[in-house]
């Protein structure tokens, strides 16, 4: 049975595997997902997405479709159903066709893989779910990305970058990527593709045209490996955390990419001096990490940034917030540091 | 609940495939409906072959097909009960096709059925269920408001009083439920012309906290009357095979002795087999 890794991302991660693969398969825009289960399975998810959409700004219907499994088709067997939902799929003329199960269809051993490979004019993909039998939400998130990464034919390296396995039910989803997007920049590194953040089933294939793939963090490291042995694109396995971390990230990236990372960490420590700077009215106080504020359980990230403002951390300092996964990048930090500062002249 | 369900007997028979439950449960029923009950008997098992000769060869609609065919909606309780030999009404669950699919989910919604019509009436119900308790949904006679009284069914082969043993254990587990009134109500051998069977079985059923409630001896009349697509009961009912089922019949209906199974471990029935078998 599932486990979850970080008991503290209680919001957004604590789905099954289809959550977990649903948050992969509806970010391929062309794409229409059929969820082999009754009609609440797809009904939830879709809700759950929506909603992430609307707090991002953004009205999304994600394409997914249910076999609506009933009562009689556990009983005789739901692959029928699927056939028809697959059809119906089919007949909207998507790019692609990805299947996932729940945990009713493993229950009474629906074989998925079956009815997708009975011959469809459209790629239909099953990919290994099984709702809370087949694992947790990362699984599905793991499952879906390695099972599309499949897709991918070989081609030419052309010098880009990929962005492997972002947190797409994460609010700060979009800065993060722009926050790495500017680091690389600074390396002269363009992108190459966000596998996958609103892709086309077209794109995909083009997964193995990078030079380097960055992962999101470690939870997806078994993607990075997938691709490595497919495509040979060696891998930086997490966004940049903390200053100390970007500073580094920016080393490690230029030395997988062969360029040089001087003038890109020079440049970078002079934009943390100077957003350190802007924060100097905080500088020498007192806090305490407020673990009630859905906090990160590993907050070292933070040793840094409370070094270079000689903030010390104690009992009965103020209560700060820290966010939900470590601060990506300078300009995580910067937010990170907004929220200190409202706490600490609240 | 109708008054008569207060006196309603219920009964399940449970055994190993293949040991005669069928045909133990229709002559059952037979003898039942000739000493003057009103008796249901429903087939738990897909292979729906249950009440075949109660039915004098034909195979009843299934609940179970007809859920597949209209949905449950359109069902009535005419349809799917069948007035067979001497008025015992019949009734199929069926289940999906062997290899898909969930059998033991099809039990369950054929009990909400019979439950919806109001179906689950007369003197006694006899269930006839799949050899093994395989999951849940085999187990639904055994639950709350279905059988009270569970009767194994078993020859003097170690296979067969391994599942009988097996279904002690299902028993016992259920009989621990709070509001449950499921018991173990007897051992009947149906035999296989073992040496000493009758006497293997007998201590099987001690063993396992119960009584041999009657010794079937295998008697070609079964065979003979099943090729003339009747039970014994109906085909030579003065015959000595007729009177072991009426005898039967007597004994349930008059049976108080039930008991909540002590099942024994595979080494103990291993030692019993051994003891009994002419080696």
């Amino acid at each position: 049975m599932p486990s979850n890794p970080s008991r503290s991302n209680s919001c957004r991660f604590e789905g099954c595997t289809l959550t977990g693969a649903l948050t992969v398969t509806t970010s391929v825009r062309d794409s229409v997902t059929v969820v082999h289960g009754p009609a609440g399975c797809a009904h939830h998810n879709f809700s759950l997405l929506h909603s992430t959409g609307l707090d991002h700004d953004c009205i999304t219907v994600p394409h997914i479709l249910s076999s609506g499994l009933l009562d009689t088709e556990i009983i005789f067997g739901g692959e029928k159903a699927l056939g028809q939902a697959i059809a119906s799929a089919v007949s909207r003329r998507p790019k692609s066709v990805f299947v996932l199960s729940t945990c009713i269809a493993e229950t009474i051993g629906d074989d998925v893989t079956a009815v997708c490979g009975s011959g469809w004019d459209v790629p239909v993909i099953p990919i290994p779910t099984a709702g809370f039998l087949g694992g947790s939400f990362q699984a599905g998130v793991n499952n879906a990305l390695t099972t599309i990464a499949g897709m991918a034919q070989p081609c030419r390296n052309d010098g880009g970058i990929n962005i492997i396995g972002e947190k797409n039910l994460e609010y700060e989803v979009e800065q993060n990527y722009a926050e790495v997007v500017r680091l690389l920049s600074l390396l002269g590194l363009p992108v190459n593709l966000r596998f996958i953040h609103n892709l086309s089933t077209a794109e995909i294939m083009g997964v193995g045209k990078a030079s380097l793939n960055i992962l999101r963090d470690e939870g997806v490291a078994g993607v990075g490996e997938r691709l490595f042995r497919q495509c040979g694109t060696p891998f930086i396995p997490a966004f940049p955390t903390g200053l100390l971390g970007t500073i580094a990230f920016l080393d490690r990236t230029a030395d997988a990419c062969g360029v040089q990372s001087r003038t890109a960490v020079l440049e970078e420590l002079a934009i943390q001096e100077s957003m350190l700077d802007d924060f100097s009215d905080i500088a020498g106080s007192c806090i305490s990490v407020d673990h009630l504020m859905n906090g990160c359980p590993d907050y070292s990230f933070i040793h840094d940034v409370t070094e270079a403002l000689h903030i010390s951390v104690k009992p009965e300092g103020t209560r700060v917030p820290l966010p939900v996964s470590a601060p990506v990048g300078t300009a995580g930090v910067r937010r990170m540091l907004h929220r200190w500062r409202r706490a600490i002249h609240a | 609940m109708p008054d008569n369900m207060i006196m309603m007997k219920q009964i399940a028979l449970y055994g190993k495939g293949g040991i005669g439950k069928s045909t133990t449960a229709a002559n059952l029923s037979a003898a039942l409906a000739l000493q003057g009950f009103d008796v249901l008997q429903i087939g738990c098992d897909p292979k729906r072959d249950s009440t075949r000769m109660l039915m004098h060869g034909s195979f009843i609609p299934t609940v179970m097909d007809l859920v597949r065919e209209r949905g449950d909606a359109k069902i009535t309780l005419d349809e799917i009960v069948y007035t067979g030999f001497h008025g015992v009404r019949c009734v199929e669950a069926g289940g999906p096709e062997p290899g898909v699919g969930c059998a033991g989910r099809g039990i369950i919604a054929t009990f909400q059925m019979l439950e919806k019509f109001g179906a689950l009436s007369g003197d006694v119900i006899v269930y006839d269920v799949l050899g093994d308790v395989v999951c849940g949904g085999f187990a639904m006679p055994m639950r709350e408001g279905y059988a009270q009284e569970i009767y194994l069914v078993t020859s003097g082969e170690l296979m067969s009083l391994y599942a009988a043993n097996n279904i002690c254990k299902a028993i016992k587990r259920l009989s621990q439920r709070s509001k449950s009134t499921c018991r173990l109500a007897g051992v009947i051998c149906n035999s296989k012309n073992m040496p000493r069977e009758e006497e293997l079985v007998t201590e099987f059923a001690r063993l396992v906290n119960s009584t041999l409630v009657q010794y079937i001896p295998r008697d070609r009349m079964i065979q003979v009357a099943e090729i003339h697509k009747k039970t014994v009961v109906e085909y030579a009912p003065d015959s000595p095979q007729a009177a072991q089922y009426q005898a039967l019949a007597e004994c349930v209906m008059t049976n108080t002795h039930l008991t909540v199974p002590t099942p024994i471990d595979i080494d103990a029935l291993e030692s019993l087999a051994l003891e009994f078998m002419q080696v």
